[in-house]
């Protein structure tokens, strides 16, 4: 019976998540040498397991790939899984297009265009998409647990809602693939419309998880799923992605075109301009991707427009990939100037594959220095366990051993390999990728002290250091021992005055990221508080 | 736990894992037929008979080649769910599970693709054609793909209950601590899915030999429902087969299992299911056998068979998370579940849920009245 009722109280209280008391919370930060105490920032708030803590945060084992950086391996799947969940989801569009005119006797050849391009769509988007979508929650896992975590903690029942359409998209789809010639065209419509309604409904609800990673927006305050799934990214993300989708559906379908055989070279080129239709909404592009940029924080817009060289490379590879399909699709497609053959439909299509794996790259960049703005840091670090992890040091309770232990030459530089894998290698390497010795090799012992200790001042995009001052020394260690080719026997001793040092760094630094400004407020709910309240102002 | 499992945990828990057993049920039904299916397939390309007949006089080889794509994608979509709530229940153990296995684990995801393909093309007509050596190849690749990635759960399953194993875990780099439950888990679900597997296609067994339009035109009618026949008294023997051996390395892995663990299966939380399982197992078993004896189709016992095997599963899901519940933080997964139970969306999950069911029976009848076009 209670199992009863909870159902029942869940489906009428749709439900915020509840706001802890303070009393709960008490999130400590300090910035610019002065200590704050976090009572009404929503941050406070946050979870792990479900559960207010004192604790920390687990601590998951960390994987070598060697000289490839973890995020490498990410793009890798999530490009892939991206280029053709877009595909499906366009296709169900452009079959739905293309049935039409079949129906309407607006082209001759439409329907062997659908009976041929759904063969494709469940070749590739039933295999190949639907398992490198199981695919990207196994990297997810692999490369950073906290944020797959975090992201299905909080959107669960979203994403529970997105495998319903899953399910209706399979079901129309294979419907449609099996007995579609037994099947009235008003039949196969609307077994096609309902694959593209599911396909597009199946964007619309991961769009608002991935957009709420960089734009949380009310979110942090309310903490309702609404607020969160409905953030500021999400309407110009979703429908930047719709185009993109029809987009690339669209060039697909020219690659078909080239192969359906027994088909005249004109009425090739009467299937190739319809299907250039589906590209005519390219045209709001620029106008939709401003609107995107606009709704991103200012310092992730920053970056994407010159803050960082890598990002600002990545976006405009994807805005000039972009013009490139969009100028010929214009010209033409659409005034009709020219011919599509295959090798250029596939050169169209693999310049679109640059565009979408430019986006991604830029999108997952963006949210440096964090996973979840404000959330959680690169690293699987909550902003608010940075103070604890200061006083505590980060890899204190790290169950898990270095692997090849016995070849580090003592306990400063095994514990320094810890802080790197506890700290850094999400995103670095030691010596491959993106590699820290390469980073650090022209700075001296103070410099690397200094620099990794003011972390998040050195580079904006980088979480602030969430160790000990002794854990700090004893990375700087372990990366000088690399710089000096790993030999065999290690006799530096950690020195009290670079300690002191480090903690005066430290402290000077704060434990606060680039972005985040706390101000001072008087906390009227807690005027016994002994340090200032504050709440973040978020840029 | 001291009541019947999961009316004895926190309300929250209790209906988190109502979901997830559920949904791996449903997931745990496809799966078996892709996992047994593939492994008839494969025996049924390797072992012929005496009397080597055409593709078309093998019904139960023709559905499964035709049935398999559909089986495998309907089992991956269905699987989603249950990936989605074990995150909500079992965060941490799933997730360190995942991370010790590494790249052993990600192998499933293009071993699955390359299963996947190979399945379309042993339903392709060209492979008829093709050389006995590489069918048998192709059949015996896409069993071991799918027997491979049984083994990973397994082994997955088994690495995110020992806890205290982890740090041994990474420094080795081993994947397997404990030898002998593995492979009694294995067989047990590898076993079981036969049974699962049989019920599926004895359905469509039925309802192909209803349409005559199915018949090859060489064969007469008479011997065409021989046929069916035949490979309805197959499926029996593999079935009552499946069920023995399911039950036996069932009651081992059971002996492997810590004294406290297994009380549980024993006591309030567990034996109810205990006893669910046993009766499932048991009316299986008679139906199957009446099948034997009786050789041919009866829906009456089909269906029985059916809903005793939807409790065996459902049983047998419960027992197993009973197992891991022993072994979890308690008070942890209370908590988790509590405070997921505080996340909203759960309206709008159950009102997409009710209008997609409906929309994919609306396929389905579009689908069954296309004879009427």
């Amino acid at each position: 019976m209670s199992i009863l009722n909870t159902i029942v109280a869940r489906v009428l209280h749709s439900g915020n998540r509840r706001i802890p008391q303070v009393a709960e919370t008490g999130m400590v930060y300090s910035h610019q040498g002065e200590v704050y105490r976090c009572f009404d920032a929503p941050l406070a708030a946050h979870t792990f397991d479900g559960v207010f803590r004192d604790a920390m945060s687990p601590i998951y084992p960390v994987n070598d790939y060697g000289p490839l950086m973890p995020g490498l391996v990410m793009a890798a799947v999530a490009i892939l899984h991206v280029f053709l969940a877009q595909f499906a989801v366009g296709g169900g569009i452009l079959l739905c297009y293309f049935q039409w005119l079949a129906m309407t006797g607006r082209s001759q050849n439409a329907r062997t265009f659908v009976h041929g391009y759904f063969k494709v769509l469940v070749l590739i988007s039933f295999v190949l998409g639907a398992l490198t979508g199981v695919g990207i929650w196994f990297t997810s896992i692999q490369i950073s647990a906290a944020t797959i975590g975090e992201m299905v903690f909080n959107f669960h029942w979203i994403w529970a809602t997105e495998w319903t359409f899953f399910c209706l998209e399979v079901v129309s789809g294979y419907c449609f693939y099996r007995y579609h010639r037994q099947l009235s065209d008003r039949t196969c419509l609307t077994l096609l419309t309902l694959y593209a309604v599911a396909a597009w409904m199946s964007l619309f609800w991961i769009n608002g998880i991935l957009s709420w990673q960089l734009t949380p927006g009310d979110w942090l305050m309310t903490h309702s799923v609404m607020d969160g799934f409905f953030n500021p990214g999400f309407w110009p993300s979703l429908l930047f992605r719709t185009i993109v989708c029809m987009t690339l559906s669209a060039l697909i379908g020219c690659i078909v075109v080239n192969i359906i055989p027994n088909l005249e070279r004109a009425d090739r080129q009467e299937l190739i301009n319809k299907a250039a239709h589906l590209m005519m909404p390219m045209l709001a592009m620029p106008i939709l991707g401003a609107w995107y940029l606009y709704s991103m924080p200012d310092d992730s817009r920053g970056w994407v427009l010159g803050g960082s060289p890598a990002m600002m490379l990545f976006f405009m590879i994807s805005v000039g990939a972009s013009l490139a399909i969009g100028g010929y699709a214009l010209i033409g497609l659409w005034f009709q100037k020219l011919y599509i053959n295959g090798a250029t439909a596939t050169l169209l299509l693999l310049l679109a594959f640059g565009a979408t794996a430019g986006g991604e790259f830029v999108r997952e960049g963006s949210r440096k220095p964090y996973t979840v703005r404000y959330v959680l840091f690169s690293n699987a670090i909550r902003p608010e366990e940075v103070a604890t992890l200061r006083a505590h040091g980060s890899v204190t309770d790290d169950p898990f051993p270095v692997i090849h232990e016995t070849q580090l030459p003592n306990e400063t530089v095994t514990v320094g390999a810890k802080v790197f894998r506890r700290q850094c290698a999400v995103c670095h390497t030691m010596e491959g990728s993106n590699a820290v010795a390469h980073l650090t090799e022209s700075w001296d012992a103070d410099q690397m002290r200094m620099n990794i200790a003011k972390l998040q001042q050195t580079k904006p995009f980088m979480p602030p250091f969430a160790g000990s001052a002794g854990e700090l020394e004893s990375l700087v260690q372990y990366i000088q021992w690399v710089h000096q080719r790993r030999p065999e026997t290690w006799d530096k001793t950690i020195d009290p005055q670079a300690i002191e040092h480090i903690q005066k760094w430290l402290d000077e630094a704060g434990t606060v990221a680039a972005g985040f400004i706390p101000q001072r407020i008087q906390s009227t709910a807690h005027p016994q508080a002994d340090v200032r309240s504050t709440v973040g102002s978020f840029q | 736990m001291d009541r019947m499992f999961p009316f004895g945990l926190e309300s929250d828990l209790s209906f988190y894992l109502i979901v997830y057993v559920l949904t791996l049920v449903v997931h745990v039904f496809l799966m078996t037929y892709v996992l047994a299916g593939s492994a008839w397939l494969a025996w049924a390309t390797m072992f012929p008979g005496r009397d080597v007949l055409p593709l078309t006089t093998q019904p139960l080889a023709m559905i499964l080649r035709d049935w398999m794509p559909f089986a495998l994608s309907g089992a991956i979509t269905a699987g989603v769910a249950p990936l989605l709530f074990v995150q909500i229940l079992y965060r941490q153990q799933f997730y360190t599970a995942n991370l010790l296995l590494g790249w052993r684990w990600m192998m499933v995801i293009p071993v699955l693709v390359i299963a996947f393909y190979l399945l379309y093309v042993i339903k392709s007509k060209a492979v008829s054609r093709w050389s006995f050596p590489v069918r048998c190849g192709l059949a015996m690749s896409v069993a071991a793909s799918f027997l491979f990635v049984a083994f990973c759960w397994t082994t997955n399953h088994l690495l995110s209950l020992d806890q205290a194993a982890w740090p041994e875990m990474y420094r080795s780099r081993r994947a397997i601590d404990a030898i002998m439950p593995l492979c009694f888990r294995l067989l047990t679900w590898v076993a079981g899915s036969f049974p699962t597997m049989s019920i599926l296609a004895s359905w469509q067994l039925w309802g192909m030999r209803r349409c005559d339009e199915n018949r090859e035109p060489s064969i007469s009618a008479v011997d065409w429902l021989a046929l069916y026949d035949r490979e309805d008294r197959r499926l029996a023997k593999v079935s009552v087969t499946g069920l023995l051996v399911a039950v036996i390395s069932c009651l081992c892995y059971a002996i492997t299992l810590k004294s406290n663990v297994a009380s549980q299966l024993t006591g309030n939380p567990g034996l109810p299911w205990l006893l669910i399982g046993i009766a499932g197992v048991a009316f299986q078993t008679i139906g199957w056998w009446f099948h034997l004896r009786k050789a041919c189709f009866c829906t009456l016992w089909l269906t029985v068979i059916t809903v005793a095997s939807l409790g065996t599963l459902i049983a047998a899901a419960s027992l197993r998370e009973i197992i891991r519940l022993s072994q979890a933080n308690l008070i942890q997964v209370t908590e988790s579940t509590r405070a997921a139970a505080d996340v909203g969306g759960f309206a709008v999950f159950v009102i997409f849920s009710i209008i997609n069911t409906a929309l994919i029976g609306w396929c389905l009848r579009m689908v069954m009245n296309r004879h009427r076009v």
